[in-house]
Formats: structure tokens, C-alpha cells, sequence
């Protein structure tokens, strides 16, 4: 094999060094396994880590949404809202890296010969289980030990469900790549796989590089990510410009001095956050880039030699949530199994309770783990529509690999980004202003509806936003100057960013259909 | 009041919005509204659409990234009671569509730049290759900072105004100087020969929220994506 990792630990780009559970593994697999197994395995395990990354998004995405981070801004910020701004930034900062991760994963696949999949491949209901996790793990603040996770408004008992999620890894734990109790392990395995005397380089050449998702199109940071410290004066001009003349110097500071940036350009291996694979050393390093961001890395304790985050102003994925937990009141008695090899991260002051958030309105009441059915029947087509835009989304994904690379920026932007910033978030942010009866608002549902094939997806998620518009209208026409109205203008709107949207000049703006990518061959 | 394009709502709403934000007042972030408004003689209003310019002359995605004599958004007419500007880099305000957002732009240096977009495309604001790929909404009000790469934390504006002056303004000169040669263009046209500053007072800062927006109206009269609350503008939704 090319490029062995366990002796190609040096600057400027180390990978982690290999434990000695990860070599017994990979002593085990030399004498036992096979090239064609091993390749099998590897192939397998990853479409495994593309379905747990993405089994996460929904969850992450479903409790940012639930809450409210503009209810109040700049000099008007209180406790309670700077929590709520802080928590949804810190959650969208996790989401966002978890995209990262399941496309990291997609590109090893690719690179194999291997064709990812996402379609339909995200949780078919909730509280879910991860793929192959380890149904009972530490025990919860509510005493048990299940790890179902399920959609759910941000709360303390939520968060814990994201430590579940992100619980470390402890020091040396035997690889495993079923019944795992954390990623890390199940990371562990695939790279023990990947150390195997079997592979080369050559493997990851099956799907060219030039064709996988490239790094350009990854961003650790953007406004969503980030959050305001303290209160800010709205008027003042960014730096270095200076500020108006009219304005007093004094006061609260330029919302750019105390913007908190949530994740770090530099918290990856390699050159790069995204990276495209055509070695195993390549392959490797994403994998280590996806362990030291969240996913099992130890916070403290049994520490491994630092690889990465040069300068270590990154939190992982535990401890970012964990911190945000911390801020709870409830905290401070939690009876949750916290690992001991970890950080125990201090109550964080200012507390804040969940009544006093809801008191607030800075969490809209998101039912639990909703699903179209359970909204009333004349809402059916508004609410099927979001999980039709989030599988078109993963349709698109798919559809990169198929893009010629000089297009595939272009394809990258119109589809994820407007579909992710333009459609997908607009919309969500709509429709949680429509109640949907027991003081509770619509919600999410991230199902995984049928659109057909990928040759017909974009009919397929054009039947869907026609039906949404449809009964948007109905409800405008049944009551044009009631409390929905303007909400039903919005929906109708961002449905046609979606499927109809042009310029003035007639350029389609909205999403791509993907039909001349797809033969109708292709499920 | 002079509003963006915002789905949902109307120009009577939104006139509701803002009395109803005045009433309400201290309530939204902005507030005081500065009394009076620093911006309400001079420079002249903003004008909500741009107007037309010299024939032949590209959009812009904000004040002083204009590149000719009559390419602002006042365009060949000029604001109330002046003329034109005069020469590049000294117009008021973008000329191409508004837009509010990542890749909602219709050409080539029309982003705005800032809130979502690769650190590159942070990096480039006002100069983009082309539909779609530009970053982020235009005009770019004064408050806006980068959030990805290495202009994280700084004047999303100045960096544009950094760029105009470095690399788009003087390429566009030679293109079009190039287009008038092989006849592309008309031979009167008049072409870009120097470089001016941005009007005042916003010749350092670009144009301030205030002066784009005309009131404060709890940050949604004028709207840049993001639900942080720190684009210095409204969010979106």
C-alpha cells in the first residue's frame, strides 16, 4: 500500500496517529480478510456513515428552526435572546459540518467506485435510532437509557439527545462498525479498513476526483453561524471604516467586534475542509477531519496527539452542545451519565429555563416528531412540500457527481445553496407561523416522500409545490385579509423560487432539474 | 418610505409596519431613529429603482463601484436639482437588480457579498463571474461584515471598494476600451478615464442602512439574509 498512515505522521498535514485497538483491528483483518472483502466492507460502511450523517441533519435542522433568533437584535438583546441567537448559531454550525461530513463520506465512496446515495435514505420515522448505534447507551436526565432520537423543539432534554449523538469516544475502544455506542468507533472501523495491506491508491481512482464535490463549494462560516456576545449598536459602520459622524462614539460597541464565529476555517485535516479523494492517504484524512470535528474525539483525558486545528479555537461537536446545556438552570442537578474521561463542563451563567424561553417567544412550539398526517387535512399539500424540497435537495446531491466539473460550481449554487438558503429555509420560516391547532405551529416533518425517479424528480417536486399552492390559495381565497394571508403570499412565493422563479430577462431561478444528468433507466 | 421587493408584503403593510414601529418605538433594534435623519437633505434620497444610464454600461452591486460618467443609480439624469456623476467610482448606489441573497444575482460583479458564499466569494464582493454565482444581497449597506475568509469581521463595502479600485474598474476600462475599437460599442460613447470617490459622507463607508432604507422600521424596510440579526438589515422572513 501507498503512503502508510501509521508511519506518515508529520507536519504540515499529520493524520492521527492509529491506536493500538485500531492495529490490533487492522492485524486481524491483514490475516483474516481479503482485498475483495475489505473493498466490499468499505464500500458498505461508508453508505452506513452517509446514512448516520445525514440521519443527523433533519434533527439538527428541525430544532434550529424551532427557534426564535431575531425576536429582538442590537441594542435590545437581553439574556434570554442572546441564548436563543447563541444556540441556534451553535446548532446550524454542527448541521453545517455535518453536511460537511456526509459529503466527505460521498467523495471516499465515489473515489472507490462506489455511487452515494441519499434519496430517500434519511429516517422513515422518529425518535429514530442511528444506523447500527447501540440501542442503550448512558443514561438521560429522565433516567433512561434508550437512544431514540427524536425531532424535537430546543429544550435540555433535546440537547442531551444531541450528546447522544455526539458522545466521545473514549481512549483505545475496540473499532466497531455494528452496535457501535459512539461515531467514533464506527469511525475507527473505516479507518482501519482503509489501513489494510489490501488497498492502494489506484482504488480511489475508480470515480475520478475532478467529478466528486469540491472543496470550493464548502463554508465553514456564514451569518447563520454566527451569534452576537453582547448587545450591539446597529448604526455603527463595520470595521475599519469609521463611524458616521452623527453617531456617539460611546455606547455599545459595532456588531462586528462582537460577533462570535462558530466554527474555525481551520478545524479540519488537510488542505482543505472538503477534500476530493484519489489517494488512501486522502481518504484518511477525511476521515479524521470528520472524528476531530464531532464526532468521538476526546476532549480531554485520554487525549490524542494533536493533527489538526492548528489553532485549536474549535469546539467539537459534544462540547459545543454540552456548553449550550450548560446554560440551562437544570443543568446544575442533571442527572444525565456524563463521560468521565470528558470535559464536565461548569454551569454557564447566565442561566435560562425553558418556561422563561417560551415565556419569551424565542421557541416557536414545534410538536413532536410530527409527520404530514397528523397537521389538518387542508394543510396536508404546505406541509408535504418542505419534505419535498429536502429530497429534491438530496436528489441534487447526488446529481453533483454527474455534473462536468467546469459546471459543477454553477450546479452547485443554483441547486443546494438556493434550494438550502432560498427555499428550504425561507420556507421553514414561514410556515411555523401556521398554527395547526393545541397552541402548536407546523413544524418540519423531513419525510422521505416519493418524487419517482431522478429523470422525473423535478416533476415530481413541481406536482408537490402546485399542490402547496393550491391550498395556500384556497386559504387565501377563503379569508384574503385574515392572519394567514400574507403567510400564504410567502408560501406561494418561495414555492416558485423552487420550480418557476425567472429573471427578468427570462433566465430560469429557479432550482435545476436534474432530468439530463439521469438516464430513465436509474432509480 | 421606499421599500425592497419582500414577499408577503405589500407597500400598504409595509407603510403599516413602519407606523406601526414608530409607535412602538424603542421596541426594534435602532432605535432612536436619529432626529432629524442625518440623511434627509443631503445626499438626496435613495432611489427605491435605478434609472436609466449611459447605453453599454454594466450593472454594479453598489455606491462607488460604478464604472462611467452617468452609471449610478440616478443613471443619466443625475439626482434632484445636480447632474450625473461624473466619472467612476463616484456614483450612488447599485444599479443592478436587487436582490437580497446568495446566488440571486443576474451577472457578473452584481453580488453583494458577506452572509452566505465560500471564502472566496467573500472575498470577492462586487466581483463575480456571473448569474447565480455572485454572494450575498446588494446594495451593500455600511454596517456589513464579512462572516468566511479573509476579510471575516470587516467592511463587506470597503473590500468591494478595495477591489473596484485594484482589479474590476481598471479591467472594465480596457474592455470597453477594447469594445470601442473593434466597434462593439458606439465611437461617442463616452468611456471611463478616471477614478472618483465615493459621495459623500460615504465616501469611506458606502451607504449606511439609514440612507438605503430611509427609516428604521425594526431593520425590515431594507433586507439582507441571515437570522443572526447582525447583517445590519432585516432578515429575510
Amino acid at each position: 500500500m501507498n503512503d502508510q498512515p501509521s508511519i506518515a505522521v508529520g507536519a504540515p498535514e499529520p493524520i492521527t496517529p492509529l491506536t493500538d485497538a485500531e492495529k490490533r483491528v487492522i492485524a486481524w483483518l491483514n490475516e483474516n480478510s481479503s482485498r475483495e472483502a475489505v473493498l466490499a466492507d468499505l464500500q458498505d460502511t461508508l453508505q452506513t456513515a452517509i446514512e448516520i450523517e445525514l440521519a443527523t441533519i433533519p434533527i439538527y435542522l428541525f430544532t434550529y428552526y424551532s427557534i426564535n433568533r431575531e425576536a429582538a437584535s442590537g441594542e435590545n438583546l437581553e439574556a434570554p435572546q442572546l441564548f436563543a441567537n447563541k444556540a441556534g448559531a451553535v446548532i446550524m454550525s454542527v448541521a453545517v459540518e455535518e453536511m460537511l461530513h456526509m459529503s466527505l463520506s460521498s467523495n471516499v465512496l465515489f473515489a472507490l467506485g462506489g455511487t452515494p446515495r441519499h434519496y430517500r435514505r434519511a429516517p422513515g420515522q422518529y425518535p429514530t435510532p442511528l444506523p447500527y448505534h447501540n440501542p442503550v447507551g448512558p443514561k438521560g436526565p429522565d433516567g433512561q437509557t434508550a437512544v431514540l432520537i427524536p425531532l424535537s423543539k430546543l429544550s435540555f432534554e433535546q440537547l442531551w439527545h444531541f450528546l447522544q449523538i455526539e458522545y466521545p469516544e473514549a481512549k483505545d475502544v475496540t473499532p466497531e462498525d455494528r452496535d457501535w455506542d459512539t461515531i467514533g468507533q464506527f469511525y475507527s472501523f473505516i479507518r482501519c479498513l482503509l489501513c489494510t495491506k489490501f488497498l492502494s491508491d489506484a482504488d480511489f481512482q475508480r470515480g475520478p476526483a475532478e467529478r466528486g464535490i469540491q472543496p470550493g463549494n464548502y463554508s465553514p462560516n456564514n451569518i447563520d453561524t454566527v451569534f452576537p456576545k453582547e448587545k450591539f449598536d446597529p448604526w455603527k459602520t463595520a470595521p475599519p471604516v469609521p463611524l458616521p459622524g452623527w453617531l456617539a462614539k460611546d455606547g455599545h460597541p459595532r456588531a462586528a467586534e462582537i460577533a462570535q464565529f462558530t466554527d474555525c476555517a481551520d478545524s479540519h485535516t488537510g488542505p482543505s475542509a472538503l477534500l476530493t479523494i484519489a489517494t488512501v492517504r486522502k481518504a484518511i484524512k477525511a476521515i479524521d477531519t470528520v472524528c476531530d470535528q464531532g464526532e468521538g474525539a476526546p476532549i480531554c483525558g485520554p487525549k490524542v496527539d494533536p493533527d489538526d486545528d492548528l489553532s485549536s479555537l474549535e469546539m467539537s461537536h459534544y462540547q459545543k452542545f454540552l456548553t449550550l446545556q450548560a446554560q440551562f438552570a437544570a443543568y446544575k442537578d442533571t442527572k444525565e451519565d456524563l463521560p468521565p474521561y470528558s470535559d464536565r463542563v461548569a454551569p454557564v451563567e447566565p442561566t435560562v429555563t425553558q418556561s422563561e424561553l417560551e415565556a419569551a417567544g424565542l421557541i416557536y412550539n414545534f410538536p413532536d416528531n410530527p409527520t404530514t398526517g397528523i397537521y389538518p387535512i387542508h394543510l396536508w399539500p404546505i406541509s408535504a412540500f418542505t419534505s419535498a424540497c429536502f429530497q429534491y435537495m438530496l436528489i441534487m446531491t447526488e446529481t453533483i457527481y454527474r455534473v462536468p466539473p467546469h459546471q459543477q460550481k454553477l450546479f452547485f449554487n443554483e441547486g443546494l445553496h438556493r434550494s438550502m438558503i432560498w427555499v428550504l429555509d425561507k420556507y421553514i420560516k414561514t410556515i411555523r407561523k401556521i398554527p395547526v391547532g393545541g397552541g402548536k405551529v407546523m413544524a418540519p416533518t423531513f419525510e422521505n416522500v416519493d418524487l419517482g425517479p431522478p429523470v422525473t424528480a423535478f416533476a415530481g417536486l413541481t406536482y408537490y409545490g402546485n399542490q402547496a399552492i393550491a391550498a395556500a390559495n384556497a386559504i387565501l381565497a377563503a379569508d384574503p385579509n385574515g392572519p394567514l394571508a400574507s403567510v400564504m403570499s410567502d408560501v406561494i412565493y418561495y414555492i416558485g423560487v423552487a420550480i418557476s422563479a425567472t429573471s427578468a430577462d427570462g433566465h430560469p431561478m429557479h432550482l435545476p432539474d436534474v432530468a439530463e444528468y439521469w438516464s430513465e433507466e436509474e432509480a | 418610505m421606499r421599500s425592497m421587493r419582500r414577499p408577503g408584503h405589500s407597500p400598504a403593510s409595509e407603510a403599516k409596519a413602519v407606523a406601526a414601529a414608530a409607535a412602538a418605538a424603542p421596541s426594534g433594534p435602532g432605535f432612536p431613529i436619529p432626529v432629524p435623519n442625518p440623511y434627509i437633505v443631503d445626499p438626496p434620497a435613495f432611489p427605491e429603482h435605478a434609472q436609466t444610464g449611459v447605453t453599454g454600461m454594466p450593472a454594479h452591486s453598489c455606491m462607488g463601484l460604478n464604472s462611467c460618467r452617468g452609471t449610478d443609480r440616478f443613471g443619466l439624469v443625475g439626482p434632484p436639482g445636480r447632474g450625473p456623476n461624473a466619472c467612476a467610482g463616484q456614483g450612488y448606489c447599485a444599479t443592478s437588480n436587487n436582490h437580497t441573497c446568495h446566488v440571486q444575482n443576474d451577472c457578473r460583479n452584481q453580488g453583494g457579498c458577506g452572509l452566505y458564499g465560500t471564502a472566496e466569494e467573500m472575498n470577492r464582493p462586487g466581483y463575480n463571474d456571473c448569474r447565480s454565482q455572485g454572494s450575498c444581497a446588494t446594495p451593500i449597506n455600511a454596517e456589513r461584515f464579512s462572516t468566511n475568509g479573509q476579510n471575516q469581521g470587516k467592511s463587506v463595502w470597503a473590500r468591494a471598494r478595495e477591489l473596484f479600485e485594484t482589479e474590476v474598474w481598471p479591467a472594465l476600462r480596457d474592455e470597453l476600451q477594447g469594445k470601442r475599437e473593434s466597434g462593439a460599442i458606439p465611437a461617442d460613447q463616452p468611456l471611463p478615464e478616471t477614478l472618483g470617490k465615493p459621495p459623500a459622507p460615504f465616501t469611506e463607508s458606502g451607504p449606511s442602512y439609514l440612507w438605503i432604507s430611509s427609516v428604521n422600521a425594526d431593520r425590515g424596510a431594507f433586507q439582507a439574509c441571515g437570522s443572526s440579526g447582525m447583517s445590519g438589515a432585516g432578515g429575510c422572513s
